[in-house]
């Protein structure tokens, strides 16, 4: 949580200040597999349509690659495969949610986007500590987010991206070795 | 920095203007530094020079600068007013870089917002001192001279006042100018005239003296009339065309003069213009000059122009040489030139690149859009359109190109700077030679290979050449030669630096090489190769030279500087011969942000490879691979055989061809290694925007980046040493 204040705070220095108060509390939200996701609107930069990828080779699988907006190289990650989910045909309602953190830009693949939500800070509960801890993408839920009857799993986006899911990395690596 | 710049305008172009004369100087200087005196235009340019940087930094109150430079105006005024001949020209050169070096420093302190606090007192001594021996060690011939130098000095002020030079064909004019009672701000008016006549005045006073800044005065105008004396080459007439009756001018009277009359100036009490000859000469000088710059710096900046260019002594001997010139121009021209050049912010230069590339790209979007293709459409005039419109954006594509490329011109004049001051410390004569410093590279680079460049110079210097007594003994000519060169070569540019000295020593270096354990036990010293034992040379820690010098020997600095060369994409090769000198090249990108590559595909994959690398392209036969059991591949071409790699199968990609004969062998060669690389299809070649593979995408080996193609999608761009590795 500590990281997340600081990234907050980043934000906040790079001149968003003013628009931060209306952006607070509201969450984009976007479903993969079965759950909804939410993410604060402010690391949202905008939502484009799926674009051709120019894959990279040897990157995590989740990776899909390369997307060009407006002349910005940018790298795009498939949410489904980087919550070790089933992967899914990309279809007219895929979309890329590009999202800008610590200046760093990365598109996001996801099936589709739901809507933008309001949620109250008294809404929003830790993640369960009991029971399914081992579930890979509690990592990065920090909050669930009541909205009405349903429920959004908050991302932390910054551990979304740069969690060193060591496993992964360890894969890709021994998978280089034997394309060797 | 910008913010400052912005901010103080009369500073930043303080610090601008005075770089680039100082940058100047230093040129001049060592261009002439192994004659034996500087020639008469020299000496004129580094007094002119001096005496702009002294009236400047007064303006800006920077008194140790003033001081030093005061120093050595005094030092070139008597070496131009009586040409001595016995000037030691190396201590002179000394002197002249000395106060060049202070005064720099004194503007990077200013520039980086410190104190200035620079001390001027011992500098100034020191040419105080220097000034003293080149006056008092003159002989006989030049006696006459000797005396009349301290009246120069103490003429000075009267030369300012008085008209500076009286040539044959001058002519002396008394003017007084009436204005009309009821004309407003009279002041301005008379200004006018002082300004129409400047053109043509050799001298020019005019009373009262401060027409512009006191508006007091334009009752005296109108009451007393407004006088003029002028000094010029011309006739009663010219006068009358210039000052004309009109509607503001009621009368003007033109009295021609004698001299002597003109030299006393306006008779009248309260507007004494001439000052007594001031005993405290330089004071004196210091005071008026700061003043009229000053009023030039303000606001008020043109009015006090006409009294500028007599002030300057620098004009003075130009104009004695030409009497006939108008004394602005010299005064004039170098700020003409330099008005011409601007200096843009340079992230301001990467957008606008970042957004010519887009145009580019929308651009063939465009150009070859599907819509386009329907059978049937004509096209004719869109066709023709469209042919202008990419002409025009290649322009645009070669001018933001150019706008970023550099020549080498000052990066070698710093090292001409270099081998001056080392060699002169290690009392080694070194012939500097430059070649090719014409030779441009993006300034990015430039920035990055300056450091490196100074330390293989330093080095080459120290180490490379011998002492005289050393060459004498080896047969060589006492003085050294180092030379700089550079070239472009294959989209390269190699700069050399050559010195013909004693060497690199092969044994000594493997014997340091295996006491550091870095040599493998069981290689015999003869296994390797020339190449890879200089390359030990850059290994951090490593320097044979017994004697550590204020220069170098110290054992770091190869490792640093292989690794600045090589993070802009560079090599450092070594070549050398015991006993005939070494060669010390750096072979380094032209430009990091466009390269010429070859696109091809692989699958539905698109890849960019740098044209320089490739040697050749061969579509091969099945039966000239060789397949060892182990999976290796080799390929045999014209009796060579090369490692084969599979750029589709060793990247994993999807649908790349099988079969060798349905593909393209790329042979490519780096650093006498060779490889083939088996790709698809070649598509052709083009000029590709090299942009960085985002950070967050670790690295892969083999890619050095990524760049856009016309239809906007993104390659990879392959990098050969990665792939050869």
């Amino acid at each position: 949580m500590d990281e997340r204040s600081e990234l907050k705070r980043q934000v906040d220095e790079d001149g968003a200040s003013g628009e931060r108060d209306t952006q607070k509390g509201k969450y984009m939200t976007f479903k993969s597999g079965n759950e909804y996701f939410g993410l604060e609107i402010q690391y949202v930069n905008e939502i484009i349509q799926l674009q051709a990828i120019t894959a990279i080779p040897e990157t995590e699988d989740y990776i899909k690659g390369l997307i060009n907006l407006r002349g910005k190289v940018i790298p795009v990650v498939d949410v489904r495969l980087r919550f070790k989910q089933e992967p899914f045909e990309y279809n007219d309602r895929t979309c890329i949610i590009v999202i800008n953190i610590k200046s760093m830009m990365v598109g996001l693949i996801v099936e589709k986007i739901a809507e933008v939500v309001e949620i109250k800070e008294d809404n929003i509960l830790p993640p369960p500590t009991v029971g399914r801890t081992d579930r890979i993408q509690n990592k990065y839920v920090y909050g669930i987010g009541k909205v009405g009857d349903t429920v959004k799993l908050l991302l932390d986006p910054d551990k979304l991206l740069n969690d060193e899911d060591l496993s992964v990395v360890e894969q890709a690596n021994e998978m280089n070795i034997d394309e060797e | 920095m910008a913010e400052e710049f912005s901010t103080d305008g009369m500073l930043d172009m303080y610090l601008f203007e005075n770089g680039q004369l100082l940058e100047q100087l230093q040129d001049m200087v060592l261009s002439q530094k192994d004659a034996d005196c500087f020639d008469e235009d020299s000496i004129n340019e580094i007094f002119r020079t001096m005496h702009t940087i002294k009236g400047s930094s007064g303006i800006m109150m920077f008194d140790e600068i003033t001081a030093v430079a005061h120093k050595l105006e005094d030092v070139f005024y008597y070496l131009r007013e009586s040409h001595p001949d016995n000037v030691p020209h190396l201590e002179l050169v000394d002197h002249v870089l000395e106060v060049e070096d202070f005064i720099s420093n004194e503007m990077e302190k200013i520039r980086n917002g410190e104190p200035v606090d620079g001390e001027s007192g011992e500098l100034v001594a020191r040419l105080d001192e220097f000034l003293d021996k080149i006056k008092g060690g003159k002989g006989g011939k030049s006696g006459k001279k000797k005396g009349e130098v301290p009246q120069n000095k103490h003429e000075e002020p009267k030369q300012f006042y008085i008209a500076p030079v009286a040539t044959s064909a001058s002519r002396f004019y008394r003017i007084y100018v009436s204005f009309f009672p009821e004309t407003e701000m009279a002041n301005v008016h008379a200004y006018k005239v002082v300004y129409a006549l400047k053109e043509m005045a050799e001298d020019l006073l005019y009373s009262p003296e401060d027409i512009i800044s006191d508006p007091e005065c334009a009752e005296t105008i109108l009451k007393d009339g407004f006088r003029i004396l002028l000094q010029a080459q011309c006739t009663e007439e010219d006068i009358r065309r210039v000052v004309g009756v009109g509607y503001d001018i009621d009368k003007v009277d033109v009295f021609e003069c004698k001299a002597e009359e003109f030299l006393q100036g306006f008779d009248f009490g309260e507007h004494d213009d001439v000052p007594a000859p001031a005993i405290d000469l330089e004071a004196s000088v210091e005071e008026i000059d700061a003043r009229t710059q000053k009023a030039e710096g303000a606001a008020s900046k043109e009015e006090k122009k006409p009294e500028k260019p007599a002030i300057a002594p620098g004009d003075f001997v130009i104009k004695s040489k030409e009497p006939g010139k108008q004394k602005k121009l010299a005064k004039d021209k170098p700020k003409g030139e330099k008005a011409s050049f601007i200096s843009v912010n340079v992230s301001k230069m990467d957008q606008l690149m970042e957004l010519i590339g887009e145009l580019v790209i929308s651009e063939s979007v465009v150009l070859q859009n599907s819509d386009l293709k329907v059978p049937g459409l004509n096209l004719d005039n869109f066709n023709k359109a469209a042919a202008q419109l990419s002409k025009i954006s290649t322009d645009l594509q070669n001018v933001i190109m150019s706008m970023r490329m550099v020549p080498l011109t000052n990066t070698f004049q710093k090292m001409n700077r270099i081998v001056f001051d080392v060699s002169r410390k290690l009392g080694k004569d070194i012939e500097f030679v430059m070649v090719g410093e014409q030779t441009e590279v993006d300034k990015n680079i430039i920035e990055h290979i300056s450091d490196p460049l100074m330390h293989i110079v330093r080095n080459s210097v120290d180490h490379g050449i011998e002492s005289k007594e050393e060459r004498r003994d080896a047969g060589k000519s006492e003085k050294g030669k180092v030379t700089l060169s550079a070239k472009t070569e294959a989209g390269k540019v190699w700069i050399s630096v050559e010195d013909d000295g004693a060497g690199l020593d092969r044994d000594k270096i493997l014997a340091k090489a295996r006491r550091q354990g870095l040599l493998e036990d069981s290689k015999p010293d003869s296994a390797y190769s020339d190449k890879e034992v200089f390359q030990f040379i850059t290994l951090p820690g490593f320097s044979t030279n017994e004697v550590v010098t204020e220069y170098s020997g110290r054992g770091v600095g190869m490792d640093v500087v292989v690794q600045n060369i090589q993070a802009i994409g560079g090599a450092l090769e070594i070549e050398s011969k015991k006993g005939f000198g070494s060669i010390m090249s750096l072979k380094i990108p032209l430009t990091l942000a466009i390269i010429d590559g070859i696109v091809m595909e692989i699958g539905n994959s698109s890849f960019v490879m740098e044209t320089g690398a490739i040697k050749e392209f061969v579509r091969v036969k099945e039966d000239m691979m060789i397949h060892e059991p182990n999976g290796d591949e080799y390929i045999m071409i014209r009796g060579e055989c090369f490692p084969v790699l599979r750029l589709g199968e060793w990247y994993g990609l999807e649908q790349y061809k099988e079969s060798v004969e349905d593909g393209v062998m790329l042979i490519l060669e780096v650093e006498d290694k060779k490889v083939c690389l088996l790709v698809d299809k070649l598509v052709g070649e083009q000029e590709i925007v090299v942009k960085p593979i985002p950070s967050y995408i670790k690295k892969v080996k083999g890619l050095s980046g990524c760049t856009q193609l016309g239809d906007g999608s993104i390659a990879l761009i392959l990098d050969a040493p990665g792939l050869i590795e």
